[in-house]
């Protein structure tokens, strides 16, 4: 289920969506291993956008933005729309930060984020750092900040990825820039949770909007209107030394992409998130704009639930995971824009198995397993719904390639489908976001996962145990072991068919200087890293 | 006296009592109308079979959320109470708190408010007098060049939606042709939509082209019917000029049908232009309404339906008050 599900009319490509953020993709530091076969996700590092690599100071960037509405609210710590993450980011920070090739750094607000043992994590914060009202960031901010994700009655986004297994009477102050947490249960992942976006660090006693809006970040909220639009004034006491370069920040609700696109090509907004595929090319040939396409882990697997007839026997669902010509589903269902997928998730965590081999499409082996099976001839409900880009038409083109094994697909596209039937049918399509390994298992892959559309893992499975020392292990080595065997798992007879990882396309006029195409959840390079790594060059 | 006959003294003379009478009459069937309009709007809302609070809230619920808007609405009072707190309140001018937004409804939707009734204000002005004298031209000069090319302008106009209509002016003169208007009405909000008038040039635009081809073609229709009536005859045969006839005989008689659809029309304009919004991101109701539906925004969907409903009931005692005043026919009827 996600926040957008629930949208009515046509625009339903917002690409942050709530269920994708709830538990928050994580990856723990270290180095990226990309196999050859994703070899194409790769960004193309290094190329920065516009012509002058001299940053110029001044301006007021307007960025358009689809999704929002009369529930736009804004909070340090908390987001529902996609107007609202755009919106958060420009005044507030998170202790740790994703590179542009998802790797956590320490360019946040703290100097170092250590795991000291299984349940025991210290945070050093960097010094200096001063809120917009002009008070130096302490261990006590932080304290606040986390006890207040913590609080159950606030529903705050990061509560559920750090619930678990953070106390929040485990909170110890050492000294004015160090932090200690004491872990419910051994935790390896709380450096990833810190890291997310939406985990921002707010100042002791902060509350949301309309309470005045103190945060570390590069912009200053000036004004905000619910469903229409917010501006955001210059910091100019920001602790990164001459940034941010624009003087003012304006975020623009669009209820469609139409007027959106529009807007981009009448020059009224600077840039826009998500154009549609059939958009691309009218905004590529207009002079004056350019394209952002920048590769995702979000995808949109097709579920086979294992507890459900005809998914309880394997061999379906192996054979309807060599039903899928993986090519011919990112060519016809996003318009070329993704890379193929592995009927594995988070393509961006160093244990990614990369080594597995590549599915490709067959047919014959397919229908022999379905013979096999008794299953030969099988006609069958296939659901879906339009809540992103590209999830009819990837069962339409599934369907159509099922008839080569001969098997009958009859695709239902229900508009209510994350309301009424979700996690209840034996095939369908869903919808998720960027996500490291390990979090992404905890809300879809075991047993009280809150979204586990396959009902993975099978009885009797020791996945869910393996998930456990995984998450306890503090070496890195020994965990990468246990997260392939549990990736092998899943990839021989798991519920997942994982056709493709989405790119995210956003539009923006060529006046903007250091727009860099990244891997991560947020769109426009997580909106220029809150506007600060952007700028207008004429 | 003939009807529709010279009538110097039509217009001073209006009889004051049957008239008056008449306005009452619709005044509290209106009134009457908008009672049972209130109680469906509030039986479809709130008090559907089923528990509104969860429908509300969805996969969100949870006791505790449930108990407080349940409250918030007043679910627990018995279902009429539970109405006259509800109706008491919008006469009161308190439309509740919007659930989304957390704010009163009032505030929420006045700015919209403002915002679309200037559209439609604009919309009104230009399309109204516009199409009346392209249809009464098009019925003088029947089956001329100018009647044929206005015939099928208007078909071609009535039958593309809005949205097309829209989208082509935005190519037009906005993105693509010419870059002469914003392609989008970004009014900043809290400043009043005449502040920012290049901004609502493409908008009024597309309702004018929405709206003017039904009420030409209706006008020209009407106005050719009564160039054929007996009293225009006889008006003629009378060697009255031609201008005379024209504007004593034929277009007063020519309008009163035309009213009713102007009346529809705008009232269509105040709740149908959620598309028009929707292409040039227009804060008006529409978009307020839409939002609401989305959000299961339950005070800020009555107040505004309540609110479009008036509207119907307004414009369309407006429309037969006007009709009667220009329809000397009528007039004398009543």
């Amino acid at each position: 289920m996600e926040e957008n599900s629930s949208r009515p009319l046509r625009d339903l490509r917002a690409p942050i969506t709530r269920r994708e953020l709830l538990i928050g993709a994580g990856v723990v530091a270290g180095g990226l291993t990309v196999g050859g076969l994703l070899a194409a996700c790769g960004p193309s590092s290094g190329t920065t956008t516009g012509g002058s690599s001299t940053p110029r100071r001044g301006g007021n960037f307007r960025v358009g933005v689809t999704g929002g509405g009369s529930k736009d609210f804004i909070d340090g710590q908390n987001i529902d729309t996609a107007p609202d993450t755009a919106r958060m980011i420009a005044t507030f920070e998170t202790l740790l930060i994703y590179d542009e090739n998802y790797n956590l750094t320490t360019d946040g607000l703290a100097e170092s984020v250590t795991q000291d043992n299984p349940t025991q994590w210290t945070i050093r914060l960097k010094q200096g750092i001063e809120f917009t009202n002009g008070k130096t960031l302490s261990a006590d901010d932080v304290i606040f900040s986390l006890q207040r994700i913590l609080t159950p009655g606030l529903g705050l986004f990061g509560h559920s990825g750090l619930s678990k297994s953070v106390d929040p009477n485990g909170i110890k102050k050492m000294d004015d820039r160090t932090v200690r947490l004491s872990l419910i249960q051994p935790d390896s992942t709380i450096d990833a949770q810190l890291g997310q976006y939406y985990n921002g660090i707010v100042q002791v006693g902060y509350d949301k909007y309309p309470a005045p809006q103190i945060g570390t970040g590069p912009f200053k909220l000036a004004s905000f209107t619910v469903g229409q639009q917010s501006t955001h004034t210059r910091n100019p006491n920001y602790w990164r030394s001459g940034q941010p370069y624009f003087d003012q920040v304006t975020v623009i609700d669009f209820p469609d992409s139409t007027a959106q696109v529009n807007a981009l090509l009448a020059g009224q907004v600077d840039a826009i998130t998500g154009i549609p595929f059939a958009q691309i090319s009218t905004v590529k040939a207009h002079s004056g704009l350019a394209v952002l396409e920048s590769p995702t882990g979000s995808w949109l697997p097709i579920c086979m639930a294992i507890d459900m007839p005809p998914f309880t026997d394997v061999r379906v669902r192996q054979a309807f995971k060599l039903i899928a010509d993986r090519p011919a589903i990112v060519a016809q269902a996003l318009s070329g824009h993704g890379t193929i997928g592995n009927d594995m998730y988070s393509p961006f965590d160093p244990d990614y198995a990369s080594d597995l081999p590549q599915r490709h499409q067959d047919l014959e082996q397919a229908k022999s397993l379905l013979k096999a099976a008794g299953q030969d001839g099988l006609v069958f409900d296939f659901h879906t719904t339009n809540n992103d880009a590209g999830m009819v038409d990837q069962a339409l083109v599934f369907a159509q390639q099922a008839k080569g094994a001969g098997i009958t697909l009859n695709v239902k596209n229900d508009p209510n489908y994350y309301g009424d039937q979700y996690l209840k049918l034996a095939l369908s399509v869903d919808d998720w976001n960027t996500r490291s390994y390990l979090p992404q298992v905890a809300i879809g892959s075991l047993a009280t996962s809150p979204f586990n559309a396959t009902h993975w893992p099978p009885a009797g499975s020791d996945f869910e145990k393996l998930y456990k020392q995984a998450v306890a292990e503090v070496d890195k080595a020994k965990r990468h072991e246990i997260i392939h065997a549990m990736q092998v798992e899943e990839y021989n007879t798991g519920g997942n068919i994982i056709a493709f990882f989405r790119n995210f396309v956003d539009g923006y006029s060529t006046k903007v200087s250091g727009l860099r195409a990244s891997r991560g959840t947020l769109q426009l390079d997580w909106y220029g890293h809150g506007y600060r790594t952007i700028w207008f060059n004429s | 006296m003939i009807q529709g006959g010279p009538d110097r003294s039509a217009r001073p003379e209006v009889p004051r009592s049957p008239f008056w009478g008449f306005v009452l009459r619709r005044l509290l069937l209106g009134l009457i109308v908008l009672i049972l309009v209130s109680i469906v709007i509030f039986l479809a809302t709130q008090a559907l079979p089923g528990d509104a609070a969860r429908a509300i809230l969805g996969r969100n619920a949870t006791p505790d959320s449930l108990k407080a808007l349940r409250e918030q609405l007043h679910l627990n009072q018995p279902l009429i109470v539970q109405y006259l707190t509800w109706a008491g309140g919008l006469l009161h001018g308190d439309a509740g708190m919007s659930l989304a937004a957390q704010e009163p409804v009032t505030r929420l939707v006045s700015d919209r408010i403002v915002n679309s009734a200037f559209l439609v204000l604009c919309a009104g002005v230009i399309s109204i007098p516009l199409s009346i004298v392209i249809g009464a031209y098009a019925a003088l000069w029947r089956d001329k060049p100018f009647d044929v090319i206005v015939s099928l302008a208007t078909l071609v106009f009535a039958a593309l939606p809005e949205f097309v209509v829209g989208v082509a002016l935005v190519i037009l003169f906005a993105t693509t042709v010419v870059q002469l208007f914003p392609a989008v009405s970004m009014i900043t909000p809290g400043a009043p939509p005449w502040s920012q008038p290049q901004a609502i040039v493409l908008p009024t635009l597309t309702l004018v082209l929405a709206v003017t081809p039904y009420v030409a073609r209706i006008m020209r229709a009407s106005m050719i019917e009564v160039l054929e009536s007996d009293y225009v005859e006889m008006a003629r045969l009378k060697g009255l000029p031609e201008w005379i006839v024209i504007r004593r005989h034929a277009l007063p008689n020519a309008l009163g049908p035309t009213f009713q659809v102007i009346a529809l029309n705008l009232a269509y304009l105040a709740g149908g232009v959620i598309v028009v919004e929707f292409v040039f991101n227009y804060a008006g109701i529409g978009g307020a309404l839409r939002d609401a539906v989305a959000a299961r925004d339950l005070p800020v969907i009555q107040a505004l339906a309540m609110l479009i409903a008036g509207l119907y009931v307004v414009l369309n005692l407006l429309a037969d008050i006007g009709t009667i005043l220009v329809t000397p026919r009528l007039r004398t009827r009543l």
